[in-house]
């Protein structure tokens, strides 16, 4: 199993690193690191010596279902930024973390949980890019969902992280219930879940346009993507490391992710790849002027990192063999961006571009790490950035000049605010602060070095990024990745881009307040307001419900009931009826049945008109003992035996509940009791008829002969003459551990709810 | 006058137990099983709580450790369901299978069934009994700080 090696790897970090910080506190940051290292070793070691290839591993054969991987050049690009993003982070966090613990007034020793829920981030993202199947593409995409929650909601005492976190969990969980959706209708119409086999069949017969949509939603949300943008802005409340994880490298990079996986679904529905372009240009909009004018250096970020993804959008809408490419070049830009401002403040102790300034003289390494970030992110030459915005040019080109223009305008805007960022940061009037540690800082320098690696020596990214445009297009790549000196339109655009961007910094005081004030305005009818009224809405439908449901005991019964009954009643409505309900003879050998039965029928009867809750319990365990009684005239001395011993059990032990319940109360209950309802009546009404017919139906139907000699047989065989033992154990075995699991459940329930009174005496 | 209901009770209670502890084992060949063997010994401890009294009852160990009892019959049900499958089988695959032959002698048969039924037996007797003492113990809270 070559393929698993890295994700097993990966897995294993968190719990080496939480065993290691059990140790040392420290420890778990470098057995983590060291951990991520090794399976990024791993992943490129397997794809070099043996290529792409794919794992099956059978699950539940029979309904088609297997675990699939594959590793090919998709899944090994994102893995290896997970990977290696994943372990600069952790080491960023030993240093970070400390100080960040200690300022929230929590023991250090909180780190190792940190660290490993960062871990553990990694593992569900790589075995999200490395599965090969839809429903284990749904699972691996919840559970980066559920980690995200836990590392954006880590402070925990902040009320602003908890509702970030809140609010990311809702926005991302709802929108991969909706991917979930799609991939459902994929699998059913498709007949299987396995990724080849969908794409194979789309082929002939092309995916339906809503499960598309349903796909693209769910990537749109992870993608923090125009609507579903305002969670990102929010989750900046976390610690620096989890933003420099999450939103450059890895959690919204998965939207993006999810889409070129799923590309060759996509490519035939033009409509829907329409539709993405244009959420993709408006992203980039959005988030550029966001950036222009936000204040704190996270905020920033998190809307350059909206708009960075609007670019990857467009790349997969256009089916640009680019796309890959600039998730890649744009991700360790952000990430060491990130780690930067991460840095800022913890030495400065300010969040807020209008609070600092000058730092370039105080931490003049970090200031030249940045600036190489900055000039990647806002793709200058000589960094692998340039190449991202060259791959998005060429893209645009062949689709005119309108598409030429909006490119042209949204990388001008990412310089001018990734300029706007930096001179913020490290320009302008000296301020003096002191040192930053240097594990804080070589991150950032270790990220720097990759992206003017890159640039320097386009030839190493080709492969890669031909690898994944080839995994994403199913077809070979042609992609060439160079600097070439003459006046082809790539260039010119680029080149329009740095003017158009140098002269919106060099003018920004001029159109700052007023972009700031329209964009405030726009605020007030945006998607964000949206969502709080339709949140707003649901709670009061809910509240609305509950009160009606708990109004009183009759009231709750009856909301279990009546539904249940209606449903009854609708499964026997859509049934056909022929031979449903049949009167069977009855002979003198059955007198004693039937006046058990009649006994049973007399107490349930009484029980209407009784007076006194221990009066109204033994009727009813006279109901249940005659109903015993039939059993046994019926020769089923198995079933007679536990019938009385459960009678005996349950009228004993409600007498005894009975005292532990207020006097008033039960009196209250009583003369309710008496003077039923008209609703009371009907719901009872429903609820028995439904009982009633559906029993009649079943025993109609019964094939007492077959069924019983064949049963029987088969208990004999099964070493079990005993037939309701055998049905128990044996043939039924797996319902009886469902119903003694709900067993212990209530035992718990009785357990916590009665020990709980009596704490609150 | 002192009643002769307490020693009696007292008495039945290991004959109960027993009783119990043959209507699990021979649950597989005829009348019993897992579900009343609980019940039944359930109800043998009842007596005790209703007749000598909380304290007195809680004498016995099987009494005060009902609640992770019933933990243990849940690990032998889920255990006896889904052990066979790390060997390949099915869920709920019993052992001896159908055409194997069978250990025993009499009414008791070794099967795996019998731990199934034994795990039955735990929880059932661990929710009555559990239930049992939280009753006793809220009433008898309920007197002493009552009016």
């Amino acid at each position: 199993m070559p393929i698993l090696l890295p994700i097993l790897l990966a897995l294993a970090c968190a719990p080496l690193a939480y065993v290691a910080g059990r140790w040392r506190t420290g420890a778990a940051a470098w057995t983590g690191a060291l951990g991520a290292l090794v399976a990024l070793g791993a992943l490129v070691h397997e794809w070099t010596t043996q290529g792409p290839s794919r794992l099956v591993l059978p699950w539940a054969p029979t309904w088609g279902l297997s675990l699939e991987f594959t590793r090919d050049g998709l899944s090994g690009l994102y893995a290896a930024l997970a990977l290696g993003v994943g372990a600069l982070v952790v080491l960023y966090s030993r240093a970070y973390m400390p100080h960040h613990l200690a300022e929230e007034g929590r023991p250090a020793r909180d780190e190792v949980r940190f660290q490993g829920l960062i871990l553990a981030f990694m593992a569900a993202m790589v075995l999200l890019v490395t599965v090969d199947d839809l429903l284990l593409l749904f699972v691996a995409l919840d559970l980066t969902t559920i980690i995200s929650y836990l590392l954006i909601g880590f402070d925990r005492e902040d009320p602003e992280s908890r509702a970030a976190a809140l609010l990311s969990l809702v926005l991302t969980g709802a929108t991969s219930v909706v991917f979930f959706a799609g991939a459902m209708t994929l699998g059913l119409q498709y007949g299987t879940f396995s990724l080849p086999l969908v794409i194979e069949r789309a082929a002939h017969d092309p995916a339906s346009t809503g499960a598309l949509v349903c796909l693209a939603v769910g990537a749109l949300g992870k993608s923090a993507q125009v609507p579903f943008h305002f969670w990102l802005p929010r989750a900046m409340a976390a610690p620096t490391p989890v933003s420099s994880y999450l939103h450059s490298a890895a959690m919204v990079a998965a939207g993006v992710f999810l889409l070129q996986r799923l590309y060759p679904l996509f490519a035939p529905a033009t409509e829907v790849r329409d539709g993405l372009l244009a959420i993709g240009f408006l992203s980039m909009g959005m988030g550029s002027l966001m950036a222009l004018v936000a204040d704190p250096f996270k905020r920033v970020l998190a809307y350059s990192t909206i708009a960075q993804y609007g670019y990857a959008l467009v790349l997969v809408a256009l089916g640009s063999e680019g796309a890959p490419l600039y998730v890649a070049a744009h991700a360790p830009c952000k990430a060491a961006l990130f780690l930067t401002v991460g840095a800022i403040t913890q030495v400065t102790g300010k969040k807020k571009l209008s609070e600092v300034s000058g730092l370039r003289h105080s931490l003049p390494v970090l200031a030249g790490a940045s600036a190489i970030a900055a000039a990647g992110l806002s793709a200058v030459p000589l960094t692998e950035g340039f190449f991202k915005d060259e791959v998005f040019f060429a893209a645009l080109v062949p689709k005119g000049p309108a598409f030429m223009a909006a490119g042209l305008v949204g990388a001008g805007m990412t310089l001018a605010y990734t300029l706007r960022l930096w001179w913020g940061l490290f320009g302008g009037p000296r301020q003096d602060v002191p040192a930053a540690p240097r594990l804080l800082v070589a991150p950032v320098v270790v990220l720097a070095g990759l992206i003017l690696l890159g640039g320097l020596v386009p030839g190493l990214l080709v492969e890669p990024a031909r690898a994944a445009a080839e995994a994403m297009r199913g077809e070979p790549s042609t992609l060439e990745l160079a600097y070439h000196f003459d006046a082809r339109p790539e260039n010119l655009l680029a080149v329009g881009a740095w003017v158009l961007g140098a002269l919106l910094f060099a003018t920004r005081h001029a159109w700052t307040p007023a972009l700031s004030r329209v964009l405030e305005a726009a605020s007030r009818v945006g998607a964000e307001r949206g969502y709080r009224l339709l949140l707003h809405q649901l709670d009061r439908l809910s509240t609305w419900l509950h009160e009606k449901e708990v109004r009183d005991l009759r009231d709750r019964v009856a909301s279990v009931l009546v539904p249940t009954g209606l449903l009854g009643l609708a499964v026997l409505g859509v049934t056909p009826l022929r031979d449903r309900f049949k009167v069977g003879p009855v002979g003198w050998a059955d007198v004693t049945l039937v006046m058990a039965l009649a006994f049973a029928s007399a107490a349930a009867l009484a029980t209407l008109r009784a007076k006194g809750h221990l009066r109204l319990v033994l009727l009813i365990s006279c109901v249940g003992f005659s109903l015993a009684m039939v059993f046994a005239f019926a020769a089923a001395p198995d079933v007679a035996l536990t019938s009385v011993l459960v009678e005996t059990t349950f009228t004993l032990l409600f007498a005894g509940l009975l005292a532990l319940l207020p006097e008033d109360r039960l009196r209250r209950a009583q003369e309710e009791a008496q003077k039923p309802r008209g609703r009371d009546r009907l719901a009872a009404g429903v609820a028995g008829a439904s009982a009633f017919l559906l029993s009649w139906s079943a025993l109609s139907h019964l094939h007492a002969d077959r069924v019983g000699t064949r049963t029987v047989e088969l208990a004999e065989i099964a070493h079990s003459p005993n037939v309701v033992a055998a049905v128990l154990t044996d043939f039924r075995g797996l319902d009886t551990v469902g119903e003694m699991s709900v067993v212990v459940a209530a035992l718990l329930g009785v357990t916590s709810l009665l020990g709980l009174k009596k704490g609150r005496r | 006058m002192r009643s002769f209901v307490p020693p009696l009770s007292r008495l039945l209670l290991w004959p109960s137990l027993i009783i119990a502890l043959a209507l699990w084992l021979k649950g597989g060949a005829s009348v019993g099983g897992g579900f009343p063997a609980g019940a039944f010994a359930g109800l043998a401890v009842l007596l005790q709580y209703v007749t000598v009294g909380r304290d007195q009852a809680r004498r016995y160990v099987a009494v005060r450790y009902a609640a992770p009892l019933a933990g243990v019959g849940l690990l032998l049900v889920v255990g006896t369901a889904f052990m066979p499958v790390l060997a390949g089988y099915a869920p709920m695959s019993l052992f001896p299978r159908p055409g194997q032959p069978e250990l025993g002698a009499g009414g008791l048969h070794l099967h795996t069934a019998l731990i199934f039924e034994g795990g039955l037996m735990l929880i059932v007797f661990g929710l009555v009994v559990t239930v049992i003492d939280r009753f006793a113990l809220r009433t008898g809270t309920e007197e002493e700080s009552g009016p």
